[in-house]
Protein backbone atom coordinates (compact mmCIF):
# COMPACT_ATOMS: atom_id res chain seq x y z
CA UNK A 1 0.00 0.00 0.00
CA UNK A 2 2.87 2.21 1.36
CA UNK A 3 5.00 1.45 -2.32
CA UNK A 4 1.64 1.55 -4.35
CA UNK A 5 1.08 5.42 -2.76
CA UNK A 6 4.45 6.37 -3.73
CA UNK A 7 4.11 5.24 -7.01
CA UNK A 8 0.78 6.69 -7.69
CA UNK A 9 2.59 10.37 -6.51
CA UNK A 10 5.56 9.71 -8.91
CA UNK A 11 3.01 8.81 -11.68
CA UNK A 12 1.04 11.95 -10.97
CA UNK A 13 4.01 13.97 -11.42
CA UNK A 14 5.45 12.61 -14.42
CA UNK A 15 2.05 12.69 -15.76
CA UNK A 16 1.83 15.66 -17.90
CA UNK A 17 5.27 15.13 -19.60
CA UNK A 18 4.34 11.60 -20.53
CA UNK A 19 1.67 12.88 -21.96
CA UNK A 20 3.35 15.48 -23.36
CA UNK A 21 5.72 12.96 -25.00
CA UNK A 22 3.04 10.79 -26.44
CA UNK A 23 1.03 13.87 -27.86
CA UNK A 24 3.97 14.97 -29.63
CA UNK A 25 5.08 11.77 -31.04
CA UNK A 26 2.28 10.93 -32.29
CA UNK A 27 1.36 14.26 -34.09
CA UNK A 28 4.80 14.57 -35.95
CA UNK A 29 5.45 10.77 -35.80
CA UNK A 30 2.25 9.94 -36.98
CA UNK A 31 2.19 13.36 -39.65
CA UNK A 32 5.78 12.47 -41.44
CA UNK A 33 5.07 9.02 -41.59
CA UNK A 34 1.51 9.53 -43.38
CA UNK A 35 3.82 11.68 -45.57
CA UNK A 36 6.58 9.33 -45.75
CA UNK A 37 3.56 6.35 -47.43
CA UNK A 38 2.51 8.55 -49.39
CA UNK A 39 5.62 10.28 -51.13
CA UNK A 40 8.74 8.72 -50.14
CA UNK A 41 8.33 5.18 -50.13
CA UNK A 42 7.96 4.02 -53.59
CA UNK A 43 10.93 5.99 -54.60
CA UNK A 44 12.95 4.00 -52.47
CA UNK A 45 11.77 0.90 -53.02
CA UNK A 46 11.98 1.50 -56.90
CA UNK A 47 16.20 2.06 -56.67
CA UNK A 48 16.33 -1.78 -55.92
CA UNK A 49 17.12 -3.15 -59.14
CA UNK A 50 15.15 -6.60 -59.88
CA UNK A 51 17.20 -9.64 -58.11
CA UNK A 52 19.22 -7.05 -55.15
CA UNK A 53 19.85 -8.70 -52.07
CA UNK A 54 17.96 -7.00 -49.60
CA UNK A 55 19.29 -7.02 -46.61
CA UNK A 56 18.46 -5.64 -42.51
CA UNK A 57 20.51 -2.10 -42.87
CA UNK A 58 18.30 -1.42 -46.31
CA UNK A 59 15.08 -2.50 -44.45
CA UNK A 60 16.03 -0.63 -41.40
CA UNK A 61 16.97 2.53 -43.08
CA UNK A 62 13.84 2.30 -45.59
CA UNK A 63 11.66 1.73 -42.78
CA UNK A 64 9.64 3.78 -40.72
CA UNK A 65 12.71 4.12 -38.35
CA UNK A 66 13.67 6.26 -41.28
CA UNK A 67 10.93 8.49 -40.88
CA UNK A 68 9.66 8.35 -37.09
CA UNK A 69 12.99 7.07 -35.17
CA UNK A 70 14.70 10.81 -34.66
CA UNK A 71 11.08 11.90 -33.15
CA UNK A 72 11.11 9.01 -30.97
CA UNK A 73 14.69 8.95 -29.47
CA UNK A 74 14.81 13.08 -29.68
CA UNK A 75 11.45 12.85 -27.33
CA UNK A 76 12.54 9.55 -25.75
CA UNK A 77 15.94 11.30 -24.83
CA UNK A 78 14.12 14.28 -23.96
CA UNK A 79 11.30 12.48 -21.82
CA UNK A 80 14.44 11.09 -19.56
CA UNK A 81 16.20 13.94 -18.94
CA UNK A 82 12.88 15.90 -18.00
CA UNK A 83 11.70 12.87 -15.53
CA UNK A 84 15.25 13.27 -13.70
CA UNK A 85 15.12 16.79 -13.42
CA UNK A 86 11.61 16.54 -12.00
CA UNK A 87 12.07 13.48 -9.31
CA UNK A 88 15.83 14.40 -8.28
CA UNK A 89 16.30 18.03 -9.48
CA UNK A 90 13.65 19.71 -8.71
CA UNK A 91 12.88 18.75 -4.92
CA UNK A 92 16.24 20.40 -4.02
CA UNK A 93 15.10 23.39 -4.96
CA UNK A 94 11.83 22.92 -3.51
CA UNK A 95 13.54 21.38 -0.26
CA UNK A 96 10.57 18.47 -0.26
CA UNK A 97 13.06 15.86 -0.05
CA UNK A 98 13.09 15.66 4.15
CA UNK A 99 9.24 15.59 3.88
CA UNK A 100 9.41 12.91 1.46
CA UNK A 101 11.88 10.97 3.48
CA UNK A 102 10.79 10.94 6.59
CA UNK A 103 7.76 7.98 6.57
CA UNK A 104 7.63 4.74 7.40
CA UNK A 105 9.25 3.00 4.71
CA UNK A 106 12.60 2.73 3.48
CA UNK A 107 14.92 4.79 1.42
CA UNK A 108 15.16 2.05 -0.89
CA UNK A 109 11.30 1.97 -1.16
CA UNK A 110 11.33 5.79 -2.06
CA UNK A 111 14.04 4.72 -4.83
CA UNK A 112 12.37 2.17 -6.10
CA UNK A 113 9.23 3.89 -6.61
CA UNK A 114 10.48 6.49 -8.57
CA UNK A 115 12.40 4.35 -11.01
CA UNK A 116 9.55 2.36 -11.04
CA UNK A 117 7.37 5.06 -12.11
CA UNK A 118 9.23 5.93 -14.83
CA UNK A 119 9.38 3.20 -16.46
CA UNK A 120 6.03 2.51 -16.52
CA UNK A 121 5.91 6.36 -17.38
CA UNK A 122 7.97 5.65 -20.74
CA UNK A 123 6.08 2.09 -21.39
CA UNK A 124 2.35 3.95 -21.69
CA UNK A 125 3.55 6.75 -23.04
CA UNK A 126 5.77 6.50 -26.02
CA UNK A 127 5.80 2.58 -26.09
CA UNK A 128 1.88 2.15 -27.26
CA UNK A 129 2.40 5.20 -29.64
CA UNK A 130 5.25 3.59 -31.08
CA UNK A 131 3.50 0.15 -31.39
CA UNK A 132 0.15 1.93 -33.02
CA UNK A 133 2.86 3.85 -35.44
CA UNK A 134 4.85 0.28 -36.42
CA UNK A 135 1.26 -1.50 -36.89
CA UNK A 136 0.11 1.06 -39.23
CA UNK A 137 3.22 1.17 -41.12
CA UNK A 138 3.35 -2.91 -41.62
CA UNK A 139 -0.18 -2.91 -43.51
CA UNK A 140 1.00 -3.32 -46.89
CA UNK A 141 -1.20 -0.72 -48.44
CA UNK A 142 0.30 2.05 -46.19
CA UNK A 143 4.21 1.30 -46.81
CA UNK A 144 6.00 0.29 -49.98
CA UNK A 145 8.60 -1.71 -47.72
CA UNK A 146 7.80 -4.50 -45.48
CA UNK A 147 8.57 -3.66 -41.53
CA UNK A 148 10.87 -6.10 -39.73
CA UNK A 149 10.84 -7.31 -36.25
CA UNK A 150 14.52 -5.69 -36.05
CA UNK A 151 12.87 -2.45 -36.83
CA UNK A 152 9.86 -3.05 -33.97
CA UNK A 153 12.99 -3.94 -31.63
CA UNK A 154 14.77 -0.74 -32.62
CA UNK A 155 12.17 1.37 -31.95
CA UNK A 156 11.97 -0.34 -28.50
CA UNK A 157 15.84 0.51 -27.87
CA UNK A 158 15.42 4.08 -28.45
CA UNK A 159 12.91 4.10 -25.70
CA UNK A 160 15.11 2.30 -23.50
CA UNK A 161 18.00 5.34 -24.29
CA UNK A 162 15.61 7.53 -22.92
CA UNK A 163 15.76 5.60 -19.48
CA UNK A 164 19.56 5.57 -19.88
CA UNK A 165 19.35 9.56 -19.91
CA UNK A 166 16.51 9.21 -17.06
CA UNK A 167 19.10 7.30 -14.76
CA UNK A 168 22.18 9.54 -16.15
CA UNK A 169 20.08 12.76 -15.22
CA UNK A 170 19.15 11.32 -11.41
CA UNK A 171 22.48 10.18 -11.13
CA UNK A 172 24.18 14.17 -11.81
CA UNK A 173 20.98 15.41 -9.70
CA UNK A 174 21.57 13.30 -6.57
CA UNK A 175 25.43 13.89 -6.64
CA UNK A 176 26.32 17.17 -3.90
CA UNK A 177 30.02 17.06 -6.05
CA UNK A 178 30.75 20.63 -8.00
CA UNK A 179 29.65 20.71 -11.35
CA UNK A 180 33.36 20.81 -12.64
CA UNK A 181 34.39 17.32 -11.05
CA UNK A 182 31.94 14.27 -10.45
CA UNK A 183 28.65 15.79 -10.45
CA UNK A 184 28.68 15.43 -14.18
CA UNK A 185 29.69 11.78 -14.27
CA UNK A 186 26.10 10.86 -14.25
CA UNK A 187 25.24 12.53 -17.59
CA UNK A 188 28.67 11.62 -18.97
CA UNK A 189 28.15 8.21 -18.46
CA UNK A 190 24.45 8.33 -20.08
CA UNK A 191 26.15 10.13 -23.22
CA UNK A 192 28.59 7.85 -23.38
CA UNK A 193 26.08 4.48 -23.28
CA UNK A 194 23.73 6.82 -25.63
CA UNK A 195 26.53 7.14 -28.85
CA UNK A 196 27.79 3.48 -27.90
CA UNK A 197 24.68 1.66 -28.44
CA UNK A 198 24.08 3.94 -31.32
CA UNK A 199 27.39 2.99 -32.77
CA UNK A 200 26.22 -0.91 -32.45
CA UNK A 201 24.81 -2.60 -34.89
CA UNK A 202 24.11 -6.10 -33.48
CA UNK A 203 21.34 -6.62 -31.20
CA UNK A 204 22.98 -8.47 -28.86
CA UNK A 205 25.72 -5.64 -28.96
CA UNK A 206 23.22 -3.11 -28.29
CA UNK A 207 21.83 -5.01 -25.26
CA UNK A 208 24.55 -5.77 -23.64
CA UNK A 209 25.71 -1.86 -23.76
CA UNK A 210 22.54 -1.17 -22.51
CA UNK A 211 22.43 -3.46 -19.75
CA UNK A 212 26.09 -3.27 -18.62
CA UNK A 213 25.66 0.86 -18.48
CA UNK A 214 22.16 1.15 -17.14
CA UNK A 215 23.75 -1.63 -14.08
CA UNK A 216 26.64 0.84 -13.55
CA UNK A 217 23.90 3.62 -13.12
CA UNK A 218 21.61 2.13 -10.97
CA UNK A 219 24.33 0.51 -8.86
CA UNK A 220 25.70 4.37 -8.13
CA UNK A 221 21.92 5.62 -7.68
CA UNK A 222 21.05 3.32 -4.85
CA UNK A 223 24.00 4.18 -3.55
CA UNK A 224 24.22 7.58 -3.73
CA UNK A 225 20.71 7.95 -3.10
CA UNK A 226 21.03 6.05 0.31
CA UNK A 227 23.90 7.01 1.82
CA UNK A 228 23.15 11.10 0.80
CA UNK A 229 22.51 14.00 2.90
CA UNK A 230 19.23 15.23 2.36
CA UNK B 1 9.94 2.21 28.89
CA UNK B 2 13.17 4.07 28.67
CA UNK B 3 12.80 7.71 29.76
CA UNK B 4 15.00 9.35 27.21
CA UNK B 5 13.17 9.93 24.20
CA UNK B 6 16.52 11.95 22.17
CA UNK B 7 20.19 11.26 23.58
CA UNK B 8 22.88 12.76 21.07
CA UNK B 9 26.67 11.78 22.29
CA UNK B 10 29.34 13.74 20.96
CA UNK B 11 27.44 15.09 18.03
CA UNK B 12 29.45 17.41 15.68
CA UNK B 13 28.69 18.06 12.19
CA UNK B 14 31.07 19.92 9.55
CA UNK B 15 30.10 20.77 6.37
CA UNK B 16 33.48 21.20 4.83
CA UNK B 17 35.76 23.44 7.05
CA UNK B 18 32.56 24.78 8.81
CA UNK B 19 31.38 23.52 11.92
CA UNK B 20 27.51 23.32 12.66
CA UNK B 21 27.45 21.20 15.71
CA UNK B 22 29.83 20.88 18.03
CA UNK B 23 30.14 18.08 20.31
CA UNK B 24 26.46 17.75 21.37
CA UNK B 25 25.74 15.54 23.97
CA UNK B 26 22.09 16.33 24.55
CA UNK B 27 19.39 14.16 26.34
CA UNK B 28 15.48 14.79 26.23
CA UNK B 29 13.48 13.12 28.80
CA UNK B 30 10.02 11.52 27.73
CA UNK B 31 6.16 13.99 27.89
CA UNK B 32 8.48 17.44 28.06
CA UNK B 33 7.69 19.97 25.53
CA UNK B 34 11.29 21.25 24.64
CA UNK B 35 11.79 24.68 22.87
CA UNK B 36 15.38 24.70 20.84
CA UNK B 37 16.60 27.80 20.73
CA UNK B 38 19.38 29.51 18.89
CA UNK B 39 20.09 32.46 17.07
CA UNK B 40 19.98 32.42 13.00
CA UNK B 41 22.92 29.52 11.74
CA UNK B 42 23.20 28.24 15.25
CA UNK B 43 22.98 24.91 14.07
CA UNK B 44 19.34 23.99 14.66
CA UNK B 45 18.45 23.20 11.91
CA UNK B 46 21.36 20.61 10.89
CA UNK B 47 21.11 19.29 14.78
CA UNK B 48 17.52 18.29 14.12
CA UNK B 49 18.40 16.62 10.82
CA UNK B 50 21.13 14.93 12.39
CA UNK B 51 18.75 13.62 14.96
CA UNK B 52 16.26 12.74 12.04
CA UNK B 53 18.99 10.53 10.20
CA UNK B 54 18.81 13.35 7.66
CA UNK B 55 22.68 14.43 7.81
CA UNK B 56 25.34 11.87 8.42
CA UNK B 57 27.36 13.14 12.24
CA UNK B 58 30.97 13.87 11.25
CA UNK B 59 31.76 12.28 14.51
CA UNK B 60 29.38 11.20 17.72
CA UNK B 61 26.18 9.62 17.62
CA UNK B 62 22.26 10.64 18.19
CA UNK B 63 19.52 8.19 19.65
CA UNK B 64 15.81 8.66 18.67
CA UNK B 65 13.37 6.27 21.04
CA UNK B 66 16.31 4.00 21.11
CA UNK B 67 17.17 3.54 17.80
CA UNK B 68 20.59 5.25 16.21
CA UNK B 69 19.60 8.28 14.36
CA UNK B 70 21.71 7.31 11.57
CA UNK B 71 19.36 3.47 10.94
CA UNK B 72 15.92 4.58 11.64
CA UNK B 73 13.84 1.73 11.11
CA UNK B 74 10.35 2.47 9.02
CA UNK B 75 8.56 1.41 12.43
CA UNK B 76 9.72 3.98 14.21
CA UNK B 77 9.77 6.83 11.93
CA UNK B 78 6.27 5.99 12.32
CA UNK B 79 6.50 7.20 15.63
CA UNK B 80 7.72 10.39 15.18
CA UNK B 81 6.20 13.12 13.17
CA UNK B 82 8.31 16.09 11.71
CA UNK B 83 7.59 19.44 10.78
CA UNK B 84 9.70 20.38 8.32
CA UNK B 85 11.57 23.97 8.17
CA UNK B 86 9.23 26.45 5.91
CA UNK B 87 6.51 24.02 5.61
CA UNK B 88 7.78 22.34 2.22
CA UNK B 89 4.80 19.90 1.29
CA UNK B 90 4.10 19.01 -2.47
CA UNK B 91 2.86 22.09 -3.86
CA UNK B 92 0.43 20.10 -6.64
CA UNK B 93 -1.71 18.49 -4.34
CA UNK B 94 -4.60 19.37 -2.63
CA UNK B 95 -4.98 18.96 1.67
CA UNK B 96 -7.34 15.65 0.96
CA UNK B 97 -4.71 14.56 -1.44
CA UNK B 98 -2.12 15.30 0.89
CA UNK B 99 -3.78 14.04 4.00
CA UNK B 100 -4.69 10.12 1.84
CA UNK B 101 -1.03 10.03 0.82
CA UNK B 102 0.14 11.01 4.56
CA UNK B 103 -2.31 8.52 5.74
CA UNK B 104 -1.07 5.33 3.99
CA UNK B 105 2.25 5.22 6.00
CA UNK B 106 0.21 5.65 9.22
CA UNK B 107 -2.28 2.98 8.84
CA UNK B 108 -3.24 2.49 12.23
CA UNK B 109 -2.60 5.55 13.84
CA UNK B 110 -3.92 8.15 11.52
CA UNK B 111 -7.22 10.11 13.67
CA UNK B 112 -9.12 10.85 10.70
CA UNK B 113 -11.56 12.80 13.33
CA UNK B 114 -8.77 15.00 14.44
CA UNK B 115 -7.29 15.51 11.03
CA UNK B 116 -10.63 17.39 9.77
CA UNK B 117 -10.77 18.85 12.92
CA UNK B 118 -7.98 20.61 12.49
CA UNK B 119 -8.26 21.64 9.43
CA UNK B 120 -11.85 22.69 9.86
CA UNK B 121 -10.47 24.89 13.24
CA UNK B 122 -7.80 26.49 10.58
CA UNK B 123 -10.76 27.40 8.37
CA UNK B 124 -9.21 25.11 5.51
CA UNK B 125 -11.04 22.92 2.76
CA UNK B 126 -9.83 20.05 1.54
CA UNK B 127 -9.99 20.55 -2.00
CA UNK B 128 -7.25 23.48 -1.42
CA UNK B 129 -4.09 23.16 -3.32
CA UNK B 130 -1.23 23.84 -1.38
CA UNK B 131 0.37 25.98 -4.27
CA UNK B 132 -2.41 28.34 -3.59
CA UNK B 133 -1.83 28.35 0.51
CA UNK B 134 -0.28 31.24 2.08
CA UNK B 135 2.73 30.75 3.96
CA UNK B 136 1.04 30.54 7.09
CA UNK B 137 -1.66 28.19 6.06
CA UNK B 138 0.93 26.13 4.94
CA UNK B 139 2.43 25.96 8.06
CA UNK B 140 -1.21 24.63 9.11
CA UNK B 141 -1.85 21.67 6.81
CA UNK B 142 1.92 20.94 7.92
CA UNK B 143 0.95 21.05 11.54
CA UNK B 144 -2.12 18.78 11.39
CA UNK B 145 -0.15 16.80 8.83
CA UNK B 146 2.08 15.64 11.80
CA UNK B 147 -0.31 15.61 14.71
CA UNK B 148 -2.99 13.26 12.84
CA UNK B 149 -0.79 10.26 13.20
CA UNK B 150 -0.79 10.39 17.55
CA UNK B 151 3.17 11.01 17.42
CA UNK B 152 5.18 9.97 20.56
CA UNK B 153 7.74 12.42 19.57
CA UNK B 154 7.06 15.47 17.88
CA UNK B 155 9.86 17.24 15.81
CA UNK B 156 9.45 20.53 14.35
CA UNK B 157 11.81 22.55 12.96
CA UNK B 158 11.12 26.36 13.48
CA UNK B 159 7.20 25.99 13.00
CA UNK B 160 6.59 29.44 13.23
CA UNK B 161 8.69 31.03 11.20
CA UNK B 162 7.39 33.62 8.68
CA UNK B 163 3.89 33.69 10.24
CA UNK B 164 1.95 36.32 11.93
CA UNK B 165 1.10 36.88 15.25
CA UNK B 166 -2.36 35.86 15.20
CA UNK B 167 -1.43 32.65 12.77
CA UNK B 168 0.91 31.96 15.28
CA UNK B 169 -1.55 31.52 18.20
CA UNK B 170 -3.61 29.53 16.62
CA UNK B 171 -0.81 27.14 15.69
CA UNK B 172 0.87 27.39 18.77
CA UNK B 173 -2.99 26.07 20.16
CA UNK B 174 -2.97 23.60 17.65
CA UNK B 175 0.56 22.22 19.25
CA UNK B 176 -1.14 22.16 22.63
CA UNK B 177 -3.57 19.86 21.23
CA UNK B 178 -0.60 17.31 21.05
CA UNK B 179 1.13 18.56 24.20
CA UNK B 180 -2.15 17.48 26.27
CA UNK B 181 -2.42 14.19 25.08
CA UNK B 182 -0.14 12.28 27.81
CA UNK B 183 3.54 10.96 27.60
CA UNK B 184 3.87 12.86 24.19
CA UNK B 185 7.05 14.68 23.53
CA UNK B 186 7.65 17.42 21.03
CA UNK B 187 11.09 19.28 20.58
CA UNK B 188 10.62 22.48 18.52
CA UNK B 189 13.20 24.86 17.21
CA UNK B 190 12.44 28.75 17.18
CA UNK B 191 14.16 31.90 17.55
CA UNK B 192 10.74 33.55 19.01
CA UNK B 193 11.54 33.54 22.26
CA UNK B 194 7.77 34.58 23.32
CA UNK B 195 6.66 31.11 22.18
CA UNK B 196 8.98 28.86 23.48
CA UNK B 197 7.89 30.85 26.98
CA UNK B 198 4.37 30.31 26.00
CA UNK B 199 4.83 26.60 25.47
CA UNK B 200 7.60 25.20 26.50
CA UNK B 201 8.48 23.27 29.88
CA UNK B 202 11.78 23.11 28.91
CA UNK B 203 14.79 24.87 26.94
CA UNK B 204 17.51 23.68 24.96
CA UNK B 205 19.57 26.87 24.20
CA UNK B 206 22.52 26.39 20.99
CA UNK B 207 25.05 28.66 19.88
CA UNK B 208 27.06 28.58 16.98
CA UNK B 209 26.90 24.87 17.02
CA UNK B 210 27.66 24.48 20.79
CA UNK B 211 24.68 23.41 23.47
CA UNK B 212 24.80 25.80 26.04
CA UNK B 213 21.63 25.22 28.11
CA UNK B 214 19.57 22.25 28.79
CA UNK B 215 17.03 22.56 31.61
CA UNK B 216 14.15 23.82 32.80
CA UNK B 217 12.62 26.89 31.44
CA UNK B 218 12.12 27.60 35.14
CA UNK B 219 15.48 26.80 35.66
CA UNK B 220 16.61 28.99 33.02
CA UNK B 221 14.62 32.08 33.69
CA UNK B 222 15.54 32.07 38.04
CA UNK B 223 19.48 31.51 36.58
CA UNK B 224 19.97 34.56 34.68
CA UNK B 225 19.59 38.00 36.24
CA UNK B 226 20.19 41.45 36.00
CA UNK B 227 21.75 42.90 39.30
CA UNK B 228 22.29 47.14 39.40
CA UNK B 229 24.13 48.09 42.21
CA UNK B 230 24.74 51.46 43.41
CA UNK B 231 27.85 52.92 44.66
CA UNK B 232 28.27 55.79 46.61
CA UNK B 233 32.05 56.64 45.18
CA UNK B 234 33.18 55.24 41.94
CA UNK B 235 32.48 51.51 40.67
CA UNK B 236 35.53 49.11 41.91
CA UNK B 237 37.62 47.97 39.03
CA UNK B 238 37.42 44.53 39.39
CA UNK B 239 34.31 42.41 39.20
CA UNK B 240 35.51 39.39 40.54
CA UNK B 241 32.26 37.62 41.08
CA UNK B 242 31.21 34.11 39.10
CA UNK B 243 29.15 33.65 36.27
CA UNK B 244 29.45 37.47 34.21
CA UNK B 245 27.90 37.34 31.35
CA UNK B 246 27.48 41.56 30.56
CA UNK B 247 29.01 44.36 32.79
CA UNK B 248 28.10 48.13 31.72
CA UNK B 249 29.74 50.52 33.85
CA UNK B 250 28.66 54.39 35.04
CA UNK B 251 29.91 56.57 37.10
CA UNK B 252 28.48 55.18 40.40
CA UNK B 253 26.36 52.29 38.95
CA UNK B 254 27.46 49.05 37.86
CA UNK B 255 24.94 47.02 35.78
CA UNK B 256 25.67 42.94 35.84
CA UNK B 257 24.00 40.55 34.06
CA UNK B 258 24.84 37.05 36.15
CA UNK B 259 24.06 33.59 35.23
CA UNK B 260 23.59 30.50 37.76
CA UNK B 261 25.06 33.14 40.77
CA UNK B 262 22.49 32.74 43.65
CA UNK B 263 21.25 35.50 45.47
CA UNK B 264 23.03 35.05 48.62
CA UNK B 265 26.39 35.28 46.88
CA UNK B 266 25.27 38.73 44.70
CA UNK B 267 24.39 39.87 48.46
CA UNK B 268 28.18 38.89 49.37
CA UNK B 269 29.78 40.59 46.95
CA UNK B 270 27.70 43.57 47.00
CA UNK B 271 28.59 44.00 50.74
CA UNK B 272 32.73 42.97 49.95
CA UNK B 273 32.51 45.42 46.99
CA UNK B 274 31.57 48.47 49.24
CA UNK B 275 27.82 48.71 47.38
CA UNK B 276 25.62 51.18 49.11
CA UNK B 277 22.52 48.99 47.84
CA UNK B 278 21.41 47.06 45.05
CA UNK B 279 18.56 45.65 43.18
CA UNK B 280 18.23 42.45 41.33
CA UNK B 281 15.83 42.46 37.77
CA UNK B 282 13.65 40.06 36.76
CA UNK B 283 14.42 39.63 33.08
CA UNK B 284 12.39 38.10 30.27
CA UNK B 285 13.11 35.12 28.32
CA UNK B 286 14.40 37.15 25.06
CA UNK B 287 16.40 39.64 27.27
CA UNK B 288 17.66 36.45 29.12
CA UNK B 289 18.58 34.77 25.57
CA UNK B 290 20.13 37.79 24.05
CA UNK B 291 22.76 38.04 27.07
CA UNK B 292 23.15 34.24 26.97
CA UNK B 293 24.37 34.09 23.80
CA UNK B 294 25.69 37.68 22.92
CA UNK B 295 28.71 37.67 21.61
CA UNK B 296 30.95 38.57 24.04
CA UNK B 297 29.91 35.43 25.70
CA UNK B 298 30.76 33.13 22.93
CA UNK B 299 32.07 29.65 24.58
CA UNK B 300 32.07 31.01 28.05
CA UNK B 301 30.93 27.83 28.99
CA UNK B 302 27.62 27.90 30.75
CA UNK B 303 26.58 24.32 30.58
CA UNK B 304 23.79 22.47 33.22
CA UNK B 305 21.70 19.48 33.05
CA UNK B 306 18.88 19.01 35.50
CA UNK B 307 19.65 15.65 37.33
Amino acid sequence: MRFSKLLRKELRECLPWMLLAAIVFFAFGGFFLRAEAYFESDRHYSRLSPGTAVDYYWLTYYSILNVTGPWLFFLSIGLGLVLGVRQFWIPNFTRTWPFLLHRSVSRKTILAAKLTATMIAFVISLGPVWVGLYWYASRPEVFAVPQTLRVFIEGWIFIMLGLVAYLGTALSALSTANWYTTKIFGLLLATVIIVTTLSQWTLAGIFTSIAVSVAILLVQIFDTFLRREF
Amino acid sequence: MNNIVLKTKGLTKYYGGTLAVDHMDLEIPRGCICGFVGRNGAGKTTAIKLMLGLLNPTAGSSRLLGCDSSALTPAIRQRIGYVTEGHRLFRWMNIGGLEKFQRAFFPKQWDDRFFADMIEYFELSKKQKIKHLSNGQRAQVSLALALAPNPELLIMDDPTLGLDAAIRRQFLEGMIELIMRQGRTVLFSSHILGDVERVSDRIVVIDKGVLRANCSLEQFQKAIKKVILSFADSVPDLVNIDGVLHCKRSEKQLELTLVGTDDEKISEWAKSAGAENYNIIKMNLEDQFIEFTAPANDRRLFQWEER
